[in-house]
This record gives C-alpha cells, structure tokens and sequence, in this order.
C-alpha cells in the first residue's frame, strides 16, 4: 500500500499527470490537492460550519510561473487578500490599510488537503466514491474515512477533468456532515480568472496605510513549547509567535497537522482574569479546548474531534 | 474495574492495559451497562442528544448517585465550561457560561452542562461557579490564519511607521 502510494506519488511530480487517473484513490487525492495551486478558477464557494455561513469570492490564476490568488469574503467586515506566490497583500479599504502579510501562508478552499497523498493514506483510508454533475462539471468523490477517533472523516468531490475540488464535506464519527464548502458558481481557465486578480479596493483608496509589521512575526521561533503526546499522525507545522487582539505580549502557536486536519495550539501568561477552569466547545468541525497551566493559558483550537483537542492541551509541556 | 472502564474512556489506557479493560468491558453485563452509562452522560455533558436509555429511569437515578463515575483521579477540583465559539467576526461571543463543578476535591466531581441539567439532580455537593467564556475569536483568526480587520485598524504605530516610509 505505501509502496504504491509512493509510487503514485512520484509518478505524479515526474509527469504532472492531467488526465483523470483512472481508478486510483491516492492518484485522484494527489491530483485533487495539486489542481488548487496549479488550475485557473474564478468563482464563489460558500462555507458552513456549525450554526455559521461565509460566502467568499476566490479567482486563482497561474500564469507563467507565478500564482496570483484574490480572496474576497462578501460577508462581514470588507476585505481582500491578494496574492502573487508568497507575498500576500491584506486590504482593510475601512482602515485604508494595506499590509503585506506573510502570516497569511494558509490556503482556503478549494486547497483542503495540505499533506502528500501518502502522508494522508497513513491516517485516512483513502477511497473512490461514485460520480457526480455538480455546477455543471463532472465530478468524482474522493472519500478520507479516519483510520481512528482523532480526526474528522472527509469527502470532496474533485472535478474529472483539472482534479478541481468543487465541494467538500467533514463528517463525524456518525458520518453525518458538520462542515460543508460548495462552490456555487464556478468558471475554470484561464480566460475565467485573469481579469479577476487585481485588487478591487486598490483604486477606492487614495492613499494607503502601509504596515510591515507582520512581517517580523513570519519568522519561525523556538517558543520553548512542546506538545508531547499529540495524536498518531499529526506533526507539527509551524512554530511562530504572533500578537493577537487585546494583548500585551505575543503568544506562542504552534500548528500541527495530519496533511487534512489542523490544529493550533497557543500558550500566553494566564492572566487579565486568570481562568481556574478548564473549558471547551465543539462548533461544526471546530473543537476548542482551554487548559490553564500554572502561571499558562493553553488554548488549542482546530477542525479535529474535542478529544484531540483536549489530549493535545493536556500533552503541552516545556520544552526540556 | 470501575476505574479501568474510566480510565479506558478518558483515554489514559494504552497497549495491554486497554487491551483488558476492554475485555473486561466486554465480558459482564454489568461492565458493558456501565460503560454505556459513561458515554450517555459523556454525550449529555457535550450538549449531544443521550443515544438511547435502555432504562432511562435508572440511567438518570445512577446519574444522581454516582457522581464519582467520569473524573475520578483529578487531582484538582475538576471544572468544565461550555463556551460558544463567537458568531462571525462582528458579532462578541456570549458573555458569562455556567459550569458544576465539585468541592469535593479529588475524585468526586461529575461535571454537568447546565444546559442539559434540567430534571437530572445533580449531586448535593456540586457548587455552581461563573467564569468568563474565553473569547475564541482572536484565536480561530490566527488559526485560520485570516487577517482580521482590528489588527488592521491604523494605530499611533503603525501611522508612525507609514509616515516614515513615505
């Protein structure tokens, strides 16, 4: 099995197979991931998870060899994150404000699956469901079903002819969907997508702020935090300190991953009020589990089942 | 026996030692009434409908009597809270949540929910103790990694250092 997922896996760099790839789960989930960064899309997918609903507009083009990318929640606060590879430009027209924000490495849907397609077979058990027309396109579902309790399932449909992934769904451990991204209109090639990359805010804007701020807070740290018995599977990430709202100093957070799911896990002083309790809530695929920890706040939040939420917190120690 | 089912639903069992609790689980009734038990209350805890009660009756009366079941080795007053992860962006999450706890110090704390305590007694020597819900917010940003707009609000700082490149 890991022979052939690996075999799959460099046959798929060494090629860059286009075509469908006939009937194998881990050729199709490595064709689903690669097709986000890769395909020329233009369109709008709407979000759901637990009681909340987000509608965003993505146009992702690449051409030549760069990736542009411009994001654009319609929901909410205005906003939009525009990208060329790995500079990624934040407009805020509200606070005329425009950052270059590298912390924004994450990628949205359609990009659902971050790891290699044999890191993820480790974890899921990785299998070819029936064929669907969604928005018109053809569409083959891909299901992830967790090879234990301490991650979510996952299917996504990836469009037959680019790998494309047109919807995808997390599911609990009663396979019934506690997360849902569909898009709802959606043109794929590059003549879609071109037009659709600059900056919409840019031209409102007289004169913007400019913050590189951010940029200081990319960098990898040793935050003196471990995780010492996270569940079979994840690996951590990334390991940065960042500000967040309404506090003096930065925070430590340190990101884990399985190649599907996420999770993130912060450590700051336990102060401004102190909590004395444990705390936690699942909302759709979201678990957060809140630890205080002598003169520490742990708080560890992610798209993952609270029982892995709460064996991370419980497992974050000093580093030795 | 009690113990190891507590301990095998916690989590805490690993290797041959999970191997006999379930075993044990496995081989008497009672064991397995009982391990059923833990998880009807495990789901009511988490606000999740209880699967099905064979003898509700019992079940909420066991629940009553025996507040020893879920957390018997914590070392510390055992305290959970259910907190509401914020609504969108805009919107503040719920101010102040409920939570039972124990006075009972080690080993005989039942959490409940509030939410789902109607009609259940909860054991006489539960208190119940206010703490603020953590904002989620600011973490679910920096999770997802999504710039959020306060952090894009020019401050005196972030002015100052526009000015300066200009």
């Amino acid at each position: 099995m890991t022979a052939r997922a690996a075999a799959a896996a460099v046959a798929l760099v060494a090629c860059a197979v286009k075509a469908a790839p006939g009937e194998d789960p881990l050729a199709w989930l490595q064709r689903a991931a690669q097709a986000a960064r890769s395909a020329s899309y233009a369109g709008t997918f709407v979000h759901t998870n637990g009681d909340r609903t987000n509608t965003v507009r993505i146009s992702h083009a690449v051409v030549g060899n760069d990736e542009h990318e411009r994001i654009e929640p319609l929901d909410g606060p205005a906003y939009e994150i525009v990208r060329k590879n790995d500079e990624v430009y934040c407009y805020f027209p509200d606070a005329k404000t425009v950052r270059l924000d590298q912390r924004v490495t994450a990628r949205f849907f359609p990009a659902v699956l971050s790891g290699s397609a044999p890191a993820v077979a480790a974890s899921y058990d990785v299998k070819l469901g029936g064929t669907e027309r969604v928005l018109g396109y053809e569409c083959r579902w891909i299901r992830l079903e967790p090879r234990d309790a301490m991650r979510h399932g996952l299917s996504v449909c990836s469009e037959a002819g680019t790998g494309l992934v047109l919807r995808a769904r997390t599911l609990n451990d009663k396979r019934q969907p506690i997360e849902h991204y569909t898009f709802t209109d959606l043109k794929i090639g590059a003549q879609a997508a071109r037009p659709d990359m600059k900056s919409v805010f840019e031209a409102r804007v007289k004169r913007w702020l400019t913050d590189s701020q951010p940029r200081e807070e990319t960098k990898a740290t040793d935050t003196g935090w471990n995780v010492t018995n996270a569940p079979a599977g994840f690996f951590k990430v990334a390991e940065l300190r960042r500000t967040l709202a309404n506090r003096e100093q930065p925070v430590s957070q340190l990101i884990f991953s399985d190649g599907v799911a996420r999770l993130s896990v912060f450590v700051e002083p336990n102060k401004s009020p102190p909590r004395s309790a444990e705390a936690s809530n699942e909302d759709g695929a979201t678990s957060f589990f809140v630890r205080p920890m002598g003169e520490s706040l742990v708080s560890v939040l992610g798209e993952v089942p609270l029982a892995t939420a709460q064996q991370v917190a419980r497992s974050v120690a000093r580093r030795p | 026996m009690t113990q190891e089912l507590s301990s095998l639903m916690d989590g805490e069992l690993a290797g041959p030692d999970a191997e006999r609790a379930i075993q044990a689980c496995c081989a008497s009734d009672d064991a397995k009434a009982k391990w059923h038990l833990y998880h009807v209350i495990g789901d009511a805890m988490r606000g999740h409908a209880p699967r099905t009660l064979a003898r509700p009756e019992t079940t909420l009366q066991a629940i009553g009597t025996q507040p020893t079941v879920l957390a018997p080795r914590r070392s510390s007053p055992v305290t959970f809270t259910r907190v509401a992860l914020a609504a969108a962006a805009s919107v503040a999450t719920v101010g102040v949540v409920g939570w039972i706890g124990s006075q009972g110090g080690p080993g005989s704390a039942v959490p409940v929910s509030a939410k789902t305590n109607s009609g259940i007694q909860p054991a006489s020597n539960t208190v119940i103790v206010r703490e603020a819900a953590p904002d989620v917010q600011p973490y679910l940003n920096a999770h997802r990694q999504l710039p959020a707009p306060e952090q894009y609000r020019p401050t005196a700082n972030n002015r100052a250092a526009a000015s300066a490149t200009r």
